[in-house]
């Protein structure tokens, strides 16, 4: 008789019951999100990590004090001197608006919160936000218990986090997101044809747009979409509107973005989706008159409209493109296409890591089982094929063609493999679920026939949802792993641990750099390799010869020159670019491998790469033997450049390690060829305690008489 | 008015001073003996006074006078008695138009009488480093200008100077007989009858390794939160105003020589009240990690590293932080506060602070504020500082004041009034804020705001909304059934028929009512939906069928039991079956209430 007495106090509907799971997995989700982005912040502190986000960290400051319309008029004098650079026109501002508007509604609250931790603390935030929309995303393509397993997928997914961890505040931290919101739209719109939804995706792909570059994925997927529905004679007149709506809105909209301007109808990157607009109207137009006419008509009108349209079309495009009108393209796009291209032809780009290509171990490092179930997605999607999933299906196609490409990609692959992965763990677990219950169903009714295949059932259901749930927490541990061991370090403060296993920090660069900020004549020029460009910017509030915005190849090319050459020549150099201060990387001291002397060879590739380095040859810094060595088989004009002086002067006379010669080079293992020399042009004006950053100071001419 | 009112008391301020300003003429000096210390960036000079009235009326004060050349770099000056822990009031004024202090003896100096007090005055900024510019493996040589005399308006008869350098280490020194030298102390005099303002120049050039470190800005914030707690935050630039570094700086001398780089500041201590907790140490580019902690018996030091060591010239920029219990410093009766703690506080020994402001940060809703300090400063306008959960405003007390040293570390004493009331002002807000966040949730899920109606979602709510009330009833019947039961067990026992017909009455009249609303509720089902239709009339079956078992069970009571007409075991088994069936009939009751959830 108790039975009922339990019941009747929790009792809940349906409906209610999912409504709480639901809210309840999505907001553990979310807030998992946020929360596995905190490891570099509790080991360290709330800084801004790497090189970019200190310019983007450097801008909403400077947004946040000033306002939008000196913001949009900045003419930034301390990088790339002598020539600046305009910030308002050749940066994505949305990142900045976005923390710079949170900041201002913080601030009206009275929450006094730092600029800086909201730049911090953007990236999880935004993540946050990422792990919902992927549920409304994949609620739209599959149903709602994929949706859930999704976002709590892509709540701790390794390719994501990658790029939004605390303190990581660039471009990509609010680009996921935006994404995201622009397919929820796009799907909603094609599901549902309303122009509304459709205005929403084009808003969407607006805030998209002013906040990453990757919108050219975007604006080419949503038309490639909309081309395969033709191609499968889905084209409806709820994809017409939803497309004319959004291309002709997102492109008004997005030329708004002053680094934008009018690539949208001019670069070839943006020519699909005018072509697919174009070819909607023409379809929709043709759908129209077949109604109309009878059979045999509208085969010829078809024909003749097609040649006609296609030789129009063709005359027009090449008109344009030899008149300049469409832009070439860009070698970053060429990559995309062919990997090996940047490798011949653009030292600057290849010499990016994040513009490599993607090596199979990384695909498991960043997706783990997602890896394995995304065929399984996939298949699943064209098991039940409808408009939305031929969306899913392209997106994810071409993703992993794209993050295979360049490892940078990996992000805007991460999503989509999370999206596919809930849909397959969805539906194969809720299929086998119902199994494992039929066992209780069936002992009861019947006791022969049926036990012995239901058993066998329940068996392999019972075991398969074993097997999935095992693969799934192994799938958090190893998220959980990689975030903490590669992705939360701010590699502005590096960490070792020493011989009695306590940590010691090694606070190198900030000390340089506040050395630089407070100790040298406030427009003191500075030169180094374009890495830390952004940083001494940010950091020091010194003017910089190059940063990491690279437009320029030959004035890059000009400072690898200088750093490749010999004293006296890099001299001729340094007065050229008016240099005051020369900073170099050293890891030799305490074995950080990404230091200067390991980037050497890329100077002198990209210092080679222009007309006034002609006489730079790479092969000139080879050992006879062809090796790349610092030790006294190195070439002579290795072992006498300006960048092996600057690293190595003083060097010879240190011990580094116990039982070693001095001037032993701990990263490249070896002792130094050329140890005790002079420096007559530099002077060494600064080195840190750990010998990572040296400043040298360029001595002015000397005086007639001496 | 008020501005009349403050011009009188300007007018009668002036008129005191004035009356303490002159020079007795009667005020004869007996003996000086003089101590310079230079031995740091500080230069401290005590000066031992023996006064005698030599006049026939008593003199209540004396005035104090300091060379020309330093009295710009005077930063603190104070009177005591000699021997004696018994400090003078010292007031500023000003002689011939130059600046001079007026310092009041303990009690009038009779005629005839002797009194000898110690002065003691330090002023900064004066040692200049010569070279003015070294390399960094040499060492930092100071020049000092003094005066071997007392520079003061009285006649003084006897006076000696002892300049301590605190190195043995001397360039050259001036030469006024009778002087001499001796491990690292210089001594002049003594020299007899000196007119008043004698002054005769000596100049020393020495070595001073001394950290040449001052605080050309602190900018002190006290934040006082009434939930227990005192931020303090400090604000510095630190400035090496030794010799200048001139050429290269090396690392690997810095590492290895020990003699290189002696005047350079690696590290210094600071001094923190002995409860301070959470303290950080940072610039505006993050984190600085280099620091220790030492907790001592009374207070706690942290040895601070700047992120590189300051060379002549260098500076660098820091914030230090630290919060503190309230009870260390505020002390209240009633609504009434005292804030008593010191207006500026160790930085590091010897330390100068070129240009202090100190922000004092008091509770929202605190008013009727009076400041007292221990010495004078200028103050700037009040202003509101706004910070998490404020409405109106927090009250900021602003003061500045330049060229301080470690004697300015005293208390100041902040009284005001805050009503107790504006406590619960944040609890309150995020009360309220949650508040409306629910309810404006609340509201919005309850009402339809679409523009057409969605019949379908319309419908399903109306019969899920019945099926609800369906499941009501039901459990209401379910309850009657057990209150039946109950009855029935009790009949067993007392078998009182009496009382058992009236609660069966009630039973059935009860029944009845629910009954009737319930076949009003399927009524409507039926339209609403079909196949839930079929579900609560199969409910009702099985519902009827357990009325059926217990009205059974009723009659084998009211029959065979209680006129006993029954064996024991038969009514048993009867018993038996009733209560399977009931079971049965309940658990698929509960089955397909479940169902229709």
């Amino acid at each position: 008789m108790s039975a009922f007495k339990i019941t009747s106090v929790f009792r809940m509907s349906g409906d209610k019951q999912e409504t709480v799971l639901k809210l309840a997995v999505l907001t553990i989700a979310a807030i998992l999100s946020f929360a596995i982005r905190l490891f570099s912040v509790l080991r360290f502190e709330s800084v801004i990590h790497e090189f970019d986000p200190y310019f983007n960290y450097r801008t909403t400051r400077y947004l946040a004090e000033k306002g939008f319309y000196n913001f949009h008029n900045w003419f930034d004098e301390l990088a790339w001197y002598p020539l600046g650079r305009i910030i308002g026109g050749t940066i994505y501002p949305g990142l900045m608006v976005t923390s710079a508007s949170l900041y201002h509604i913080s601030r009206f609250f009275n929450i006094t919160m730092d600029i800086r931790n909201i730049c911090v603390f953007l990236a999880p935030l935004f993540s946050s936000f990422t792990t919902i929309v992927t549920y409304l995303l994949t609620k739209e393509l599959k149903n709602t218990g994929a949706g859930l397993v999704a976002a709590a997928l892509i709540s701790i997914v390794p390719g994501y986090i990658s790029r939004s961890v605390a303190g990581s505040y660039d471009n990509e931290a609010i680009a996921i997101f935006c994404m995201l919101l622009t397919y929820y739209g796009w799907i909603k719109s094609v599901k549902t044809g309303s122009i509304f939804w459709a205005l929403f995706t084009a808003l969407a792909y607006f805030y998209m747009v002013s906040s990453w570059g990757g919108y050219v994925f975007l604006i080419n997927l949503i038309p490639l979409h909309v081309l395969a529905l033709m191609v499968t004679n889905r084209f409806s007149n709820r994809i017409y509107v939803a497309y004319s709506v959004v291309y002709c809105l997102g492109t008004v909209l997005s030329m708004q973005i002053p680094f934008v301007g009018f690539q949208p109808v001019q670069s070839s990157e943006h020519m699909l989706a005018l072509g697919v607009f174009g070819l909607c109207q023409i379809v929709a137009f043709s759908n129209y008159v077949s109604t109309k006419l009878t059979g045999e008509e509208y085969e010829i009108l078809y024909k003749n409209l097609i040649f006609g349209g296609i030789a129009f079309l063709g005359g027009i495009g090449g008109i344009l493109a030899l008149s300049g009108k469409i832009a070439p393209w860009t070698g970053r796009f060429y990559t995309l296409l062919d990997p090996s291209y940047a490798k011949n032809h653009i030292p600057i780009i290849a010499s990016v890591s994040e513009h490599q290509p993607t090596s199979w171990s990384s695909f498991y490092f960043d997706l783990q089982s997602l890896v394995f179930l995304f065929p399984t997605g996939l298949y699943l999607c064209f098991h039940r094929l409808s408009d939305a999933n031929i969306f899913l299906i392209l997106y994810g196609v071409t993703s992993i063609y794209f993050a295979g490409v360049m490892v940078r990609l990996m992000l805007v692959l991460a999503p989509v493999m999370c999206i596919l992965s809930g849909v397959a763990v969805s539906s194969l677990l809720s299929n086998y679920m119902k199994d494992i219950d039929s066992k209780k169903m069936t002992e009861k009714k019947s006791k022969k026939s049926a036990e012995n295949e239901s058993e066998l059932r329940s068996q392999v259901a019972t075991f398969f949802v074993t097997g999935m749930s095992a693969m799934l927490i192994l799938y958090v541990y190893h998220c959980v792993w990689v975030t903490s061991e590669a992705y939360s370090s701010p590699s502005i403060v590096l960490s070792a641990r020493a011989h009695d296993g306590s940590q010691v920090i090694f606070d190198d660069f900030r000390e340089a750099y506040y050395w630089l900020r407070r100790n040298t004549p406030s427009d003191s020029r500075i030169m180094s390799w374009w890495d830390y460009g952004y940083q001494i910017t940010a950091m020091a509030n010194r003017t910089v010869i190059v940063d990491n915005n690279t437009w320029n190849n030959t004035h890059i090319s000009r400072v690898g020159q200088a750093m490749a050459s010999t004293e006296d020549k890099a001299y001729e150099i340094m007065r050229e670019l008016d240099v005051d201060y020369v900073l170099v990387i050293f890891g030799g001291v305490v074995g950080y491998s990404s230091d200067d002397i390991n980037k050497f060879l890329w100077m002198v590739r990209i210092g080679g790469s222009t007309e006034r380095g002609k006489h730079i040859k790479e092969w000139d810094y080879y050992s006879p033997t062809g090796e790349f060595r610092i030790d006294s088989g190195g070439s002579s004009t290795m072992l006498n450049s300006l960048m092996y002086k600057l690293c190595y002067y003083n060097f010879g006379k240190v011990y580094s390690e116990g039982h070693k010669p001095p001037g032993y080079d701990r990263v490249r293992n070896a002792e130094i060829g050329n140890k005790y020399f002079e420096l007559d042009k530099l002077e060494e004006a600064y080195t840190t305690e750990h010998w990572l950053v040296r400043i040298y100071k360029v001595k002015n001419l000397s005086n007639k008489g001496s | 008015m008020k501005l009349v009112l403050e011009n009188y008391l300007l007018i009668f301020c002036i008129a005191i001073t004035a009356c303490d300003c002159n020079v007795s003429p009667y005020l004869k000096i007996v003996n000086v003996d003089r101590l310079i210390d230079i031995s740091s960036q500080i230069v401290k000079v005590t000066n031992k006074i023996t006064f005698q009235n030599a006049g026939s009326d008593s003199v209540s004060h004396f005035v104090f006078t300091v060379d020309p050349k330093v009295i710009d770099n005077v930063a603190v000056i104070k009177g005591r008695i000699s021997d004696l822990d018994v400090s003078l009031s010292v007031s500023e004024i000003s002689v011939e138009n130059r600046k001079a202090w007026s310092i009041k003896f303990e009690n009038p100096l009779e005629s005839g009488k002797f009194s000898t007090v110690d002065v003691y005055y330090a002023f900064i900024d004066y040692l200049k480093p010569y070279p003015t510019k070294i390399t960094q493996n040499e060492k930092q040589f100071v020049k000092f200008i003094g005066n071997s005399y007392l520079y003061i308006p009285y006649h003084v008869s006897k006076v000696t100077t002892s300049v301590a350098l605190g190195t043995k280490n001397v360039e050259s020194y001036t030469r006024v007989e009778p002087v001499s030298y001796s491990d690292s102390h210089i001594l002049y005099g003594p020299y007899k009858d000196l007119k008043p303002y004698s002054f005769h120049e000596i100049e020393i050039h020495y070595e001073n390794n001394a950290p040449f470190l001052i605080a050309s800005q602190l900018l002190r914030k006290i934040e006082i939160s009434h939930w227990g707690n005192i931020a303090v935050e400090e604000e510095i630039t630190l400035e090496h105003t030794g010799a200048k570094l001139k050429g290269p700086f090396s690392r690997y001398d810095y590492q290895r020589e020990p003699e290189s780089g002696l005047s350079s500041v690696k590290s210094f201590k600071t001094v923190l009240p002995a409860m301070a907790t959470d303290i950080y140490y940072r610039d505006e580019i993050g984190n600085i990690s280099t620091s220790h902690l030492y907790n001592l018996e009374n207070s706690i030091e942290v040895e601070l590293r700047p992120r590189f060591p300051l060379f002549g010239g260098w500076n660098t920029q820091y914030i230090l932080g630290y919060n503190v219990p309230l009870y260390t410093y505020l002390f209240t009766k009633g609504n009434n506060y005292l804030l008593k703690m010191p207006l500026i506080d160790h930085i590091f020994d010897n330390m100068v602070i070129k240009e202090a402001v100190i922000k004092i940060i008091l509770p929202e809703g605190s008013h009727s504020i009076d400041l007292n300090l221990p010495y004078n400063a200028e103050r700037l306008p009040d202003s509101l500082h706004y910070t998490y959960l404020d409405t109106i405003g927090r009250p900021v007390i602003t003061l500045k004041k330049t060229n301080l040293v470690e004697d300015h570390i005293d208390n100041f004493e902040l009284r005001y009034v805050f009503p107790k009331i504006f406590m619960l002002l944040e609890p309150l807000l995020i009360i309220g804020f949650l508040y409306i966040l629910f309810l404006t949730i609340i509201v919005y899920v309850r009402l339809d705001f679409s523009l057409s109606k969605d019949e379908d979602t319309e419908q399903k709510l109306r019969v899920c909304g019945l099926c609800s009330r369906v499941i009501n009833f039901e459990h209401k019947k379910l309850k009657l059934y057990q209150s039946f039961e109950d009855k029935l067990s009790a009949l067993k026992y007392n078998k009182d028929l009496n009382s058992f017909s009236v609660n069966v009455k009630s039973f059935n009249s009860e029944y009845k009512s629910i009954s009737a609303q319930l076949s009003e509720l399927i009524a409507k089902l039926k339209t609403e939906s079909p196949d839930i239709y079929e579900k609560v009339s199969e409910l009702l079956k099985l519902d009827k069928q357990l009325k059926e078992i217990y009205s059974q069970q009723q009659t084998v009571y009211v029959e065979k039991l209680i006129p006993g007409k029954i064996n024991k075991a038969s009514f048993l088994e009867l018993e038996n079956g009733f209560s399977k069936k009931k079971e049965d009939n309940l658990s698929r009751i509960n089955k397909l209430l479940k169902s229709i959830e």
